[in-house]
C-alpha cells in the first residue's frame, strides 16, 4: 500500500543529449493502477525502471510513501516487477522461483511455503510447482513470474511489457486476469505498454509519453474524449483519429469541398490562424446517403464482422485520406464513392503549429 | 492463385519401403558421399590404432634394447609387474594430483579473473588481453622460463620479490617439485578457464540479474542462487577439456624438474618415457602405456558424457 511520487524525475544518458525521462511528475495513488503508455524510445520503461531502482535518477525527486527513494537500493524499495521476458530463474523450479524473494528476505520455510502455495492456487500453478521455467508454456511463465512478483506483498508491482510475449488471445485472456488480481490485491501498481488497448482498458489512469515528457495523465475516457494535443489524440483510440490540416474558411474549416463548422470557442482559439488541425474519429463519422456528405473513395475495406473500417480518401483531395467506420454488413467496395457525415460535436480541433488542443 | 494452392503437391517419386534393400545407385551415391572421409579415416587408423596394436604386442614380450636377444613372450608379467611396482602407483597418483589440481585451481582462478573482467573499467581490453597471454606461449618456453627465471634459487624473481619477507634462496624446484610444475601449468591454463567462464557470464541474461536484485538478492546471493548454477556447464566443460589436455603433460614435467628428485614429480607419461627411452625396457613401458590407455579412456567416457548431458539438457532453456 503506497502512494508513488515522481516530482520532476530525469534520467540522462548522455550530459547534453536529450534526456530519457525529461522532468516527469506523476502522483499514483494508493492502490490504484496507473498504465505508462506511449511509443518505443517515448521513456516509459526507463521512467519505470527508475521507480525499481535499476535506473539511477539524475535529477529530481521520487517518493514512495513520502519516503525520497533516489539513494535507495532496489532489495530496500519494497517493489516487485514482473519483466517483459519475464526473467524466471532457469536453474530453480516455479516452486523456488516464487520462494526466492521470501528466501532473500530470510522467510521462515512454513510460511514461504503457504506462501507459494497461497499464490499458485490463484494463479493456476499448483501442478506446476515442481517443474522448471523450460518446461512451462508462455502463459504458464508469465502467471509464475506474477507469482513471484505477489508472493512478498510489496507495496508497489510493476509490469515492465508482461503480455508482449503471449498470442493475441493469451493477451486479452491475461489481461483481465492481471486487472482483477490488481483489484483484489489492492496494490499500487504501475503498468508499462506500448499498446494502447492495454492501456484503455487496464488504467484506473493512463500517462501518455512521448520524448521522455509526459504529454497526458488522466483516466482513459478522458484521453479518449479530449486529448491535450495531436499526439495523444492520434495515439490513444483504434484505428487512429483521422488528423487533417485544413484551411479556415469562415467560421469553419473546408473539408472535402464542404464547409465543416467549428465551435465558437475554437475559433476564438484558433484566432488568426490560416490552418487548424483538425482530429474525426472512425467512429464519429458515418455513411450517409444524402447529398450534403464528403465524398470520399474507398481504397480498403477491412470487416470485422461487427463493424467495418473504410480506408477511403477525398474525391477533390486525393492526398487528405479518411478512415470510416461503417456497419458489419457493408455493401461498399473498393473504388466506390462514399458520403461521409461527420458529427459537428465530435469534431477534435488543434493548433496547426504546436498541436496544442484549441479550447476545452 | 488460389487454384494453384489448392492443387495437392505432385508426389517427388515414390518413398522407398521400409525393409526394402537399397537400390544399387542408392548405395554408389552413399560412397560418393562417404569416400572423401576415407583419406582422413585411413589415415586415423594408421597412425593411432597400428601403434596401438603393437604396443599390445610388445606388452606381452620381456624386451630390454640394452640386453640383445632377451626378447621372449612372457604374456601377462609385464601387467603383474606394472600393478606391484609401487614406483608406477606413486607416478598415477602424482598424475591425478597433478592433472585434478592443476584443472581445479585454474577454473577456481579463472573464475575469478573472469568475474573481473565482466564488469566495466577503463582498459579492460588491455588487462584482458594481458590475461590471455600465458596461454599464447608455447609449453615449452613457459616451462622453461618458469625454472630459470622465475624459481630458480639464486637468480629467480620469485626469491626476489618474496626477499623482503624473510625468504633467502628457496629451492623450490627441488624442495616443492610436484608443485613446481603445477603452477606453471595452472599459470597456462587459467586463462583458457578464464575465456570459457568469461563467456559464459556474457551469456547470462541481465534481467535475471535485475529481477534478483529486485527481489532483495545481494551481491553473493546472486553469485551463488544465479551466477553459478549458470556457469555449472562451462565449469563442467573447463574441467573436462582440461583433465583430457593435463593428462598427457610432458613438456613442463621434462623441463622444470626430469621427474626428479627420483619419481616426486613424474607423470605416468614422463614416467612411461623414461622407461621406453632411458631404461630401455620396452616390454614393461608398452605394458604401462596399455594401462593408462585403458584407464584413460574410462575416465573420459564418464566425464564427457558429462559434458554432453550438461550441455544437451541446457539446450532450450532460453
Amino acid at each position: 500500500m503506497a502512494e508513488v511520487v515522481f516530482d520532476e524525475a530525469s534520467r540522462i544518458y548522455t550530459p547534453g543529449a536529450t534526456p530519457a525521462v525529461d522532468k516527469l511528475s506523476l502522483t499514483v495513488n494508493d492502490g490504484e493502477l496507473v498504465v505508462l503508455v506511449g511509443p518505443s524510445g517515448s521513456g516509459k520503461s526507463t521512467a519505470l525502471r527508475m521507480l525499481a531502482g535499476l535506473e539511477p535518477i539524475d535529477a529530481g525527486h521520487l517518493r514512495i510513501d513520502g519516503r525520497d527513494v533516489v539513494d535507495v537500493a532496489s532489495k530496500d524499495r519494497d517493489i516487485a516487477m514482473v519483466f517483459q521476458s519475464y526473467a524466471l530463474y532457469p536453474s530453480k523450479t516455479v516452486r523456488d522461483n516464487m520462494a526466492f524473494p521470501l528466501k532473500m528476505r530470510g522467510m521462515d520455510k512454513a510460511e514461504q511455503a503457504k506462501r507459494v502455495n497461497e499464490a499458485a492456487e490463484i494463479l493456476g500453478l499448483t501442478e506446476y510447482l515442481d517443474r522448471k521455467p523450460k518446461a512451462l508454456s508462455g502463459g504458464q511463465r508469465q502467471r509464475v513470474a506474477m507469482g513471484r512478483a505477489i508472493v512478498r506483498e510489496p507495496r508497489v508491482f510493476l509490469m515492465d511489457e508482461p503480455l508482449s510475449n503471449l498470442d493475441a488471445k493469451m493477451r486479452v485472456q491475461t489481461r483481465a486476469q492481471i486487472a482483477g488480481l490488481q483489484n483484489r490485491l489492492d496494490v499500487t501498481t504501475v503498468y508499462v505498454t506500448h499498446d494502447q488497448v492495454e492501456a484503455m482498458t487496464m488504467g484506473d489512469r493512463v500517462a501518455v509519453l512521448r520524448d521522455g515528457k509526459l504529454q497526458q495523465y488522466a483516466t482513459p475516457s478522458e484521453l479518449y474524449d479530449r486529448p491535450v494535443n495531436a499526439f495523444v489524440a492520434g495515439f490513444i483510440g483504434s484505428p487512429a483519429m483521422n488528423l487533417m490540416d485544413l484551411q479556415r474558411s469562415g467560421d469553419g474549416v473546408t473539408l472535402g469541398g464542404s464547409t465543416l463548422p467549428l465551435t465558437r470557442e475554437v475559433a476564438d482559439a484558433a484566432g488568426s490562424a490560416d490552418t487548424v488541425t483538425v482530429g474525426l474519429r472512425p467512429e464519429d463519422l458515418s455513411l450517409t446517403s444524402e447529398g450534403d456528405g464528403i465524398k470520399a473513395v474507398v481504397d480498403v475495406v477491412e470487416e470485422l464482422g461487427s463493424e467495418s473500417y473504410l480506408y477511403a480518401h477525398m474525391a477533390e483531395h486525393p492526398d487528405t485520406t479518411l478512415v470510416v467506420r461503417g456497419p458489419g454488413r457493408t455493401r461498399v467496395r473498393y473504388g466506390e464513392t462514399i458520403a461521409v457525415r461527420v458529427d459537428p460535436d465530435a469534431v477534435h480541433a488543434f493548433d496547426a503549429s504546436s498541436g496544442e488542443r484549441l479550447a476545452s | 492463385m488460389t487454384s494453384t494452392l489448392e492443387r495437392p503437391a505432385a508426389p517427388s517419386g515414390p518413398p522407398p519401403a521400409p525393409g526394402q534393400t537399397p537400390t544399387r545407385s542408392a548405395r554408389a551415391e552413399g560412397w560418393v558421399r562417404r569416400a572423401p572421409l576415407l583419406p582422413a579415416l585411413v589415415f586415423t587408423i594408421i597412425v593411432t590404432q597400428i601403434p596401438f596394436l603393437l604396443t599390445i604386442f610388445y606388452s606381452l614380450q620381456s624386451w630390454n634394447l640394452v640386453r640383445p636377444g632377451s626378447q621372449q613372450w612372457v604374456w601377462f608379467d609385464n601387467y603383474v609387474s606394472v600393478f606391484q611396482d609401487s614406483q608406477f602407483r606413486g607416478v598415477a597418483l602424482n598424475t591425478v594430483i597433478m592433472t585434478l589440481g592443476s584443472v581445479l585451481i585454474a577454473v577456481v582462478l579463472g573464475l575469478v579473473l573472469a568475474l573481473l573482467l565482466n564488469r566495466h573499467f577503463i582498459g579492460r581490453g588491455i588487462v584482458r588481453t594481458l590475461l590471455v597471454t600465458p596461454f599464447l606461449i608455447t609449453p615449452v618456453a613457459a616451462a622453461l622460463l618458469w625454472k630459470t627465471t622465475l624459481l630458480d634459487p639464486t637468480y629467480g624473481l620469485i626469491n626476489f620479490v618474496l626477499s623482503p619477507f624473510g625468504v633467502g634462496e628457496e629451492a623450490w624446484i627441488s624442495d616443492f617439485p610436484l608443485a613446481s610444475v603445477m603452477v606453471a601449468l595452472i599459470w597456462q591454463w587459467t586463462p583458457f578457464m578464464m575465456l570459457l567462464l568469461l563467456a559464459g557470464l556474457q551469456s547470462m541474461p541481465t534481467d535475471q540479474i535485475e529481477a534478483a536484485r529486485m527481489d532483495g538478492a545481494g551481491a553473493w546471493a546472486i553469485f551463488k542462487e544465479l551466477t553459478l548454477p549458470h556457469l555449472r556447464r562451462f565449469i563442467e566443460l573447463g574441467t573436462v577439456l582440461g583433465a583430457i589436455y593435463l593428462v598427457n603433460t610432458f613438456d613442463a614435467v621434462y623441463m622444470i624438474t626430469q621427474g626428479g628428485p627420483g619419481t616426486a614429480s613424474a607423470n605416468l607419461p614422463f614416467y612411461i618415457y623414461q622407461r621406453a627411452f632411458l631404461g630401455f625396457d620396452i616390454g614393461q613401458s608398452a605394458a604401462m602405456g596399455v594401462v593408462v590407455v585403458v584407464m584413460t579412456i574410462i575416465v573420459a567416457t564418464f566425464a564427457l558424457r558429462l559434458v554432453f548431458r550438461s550441455f544437451g539438457a541446457a539446450e532450450g532453456s532460453n
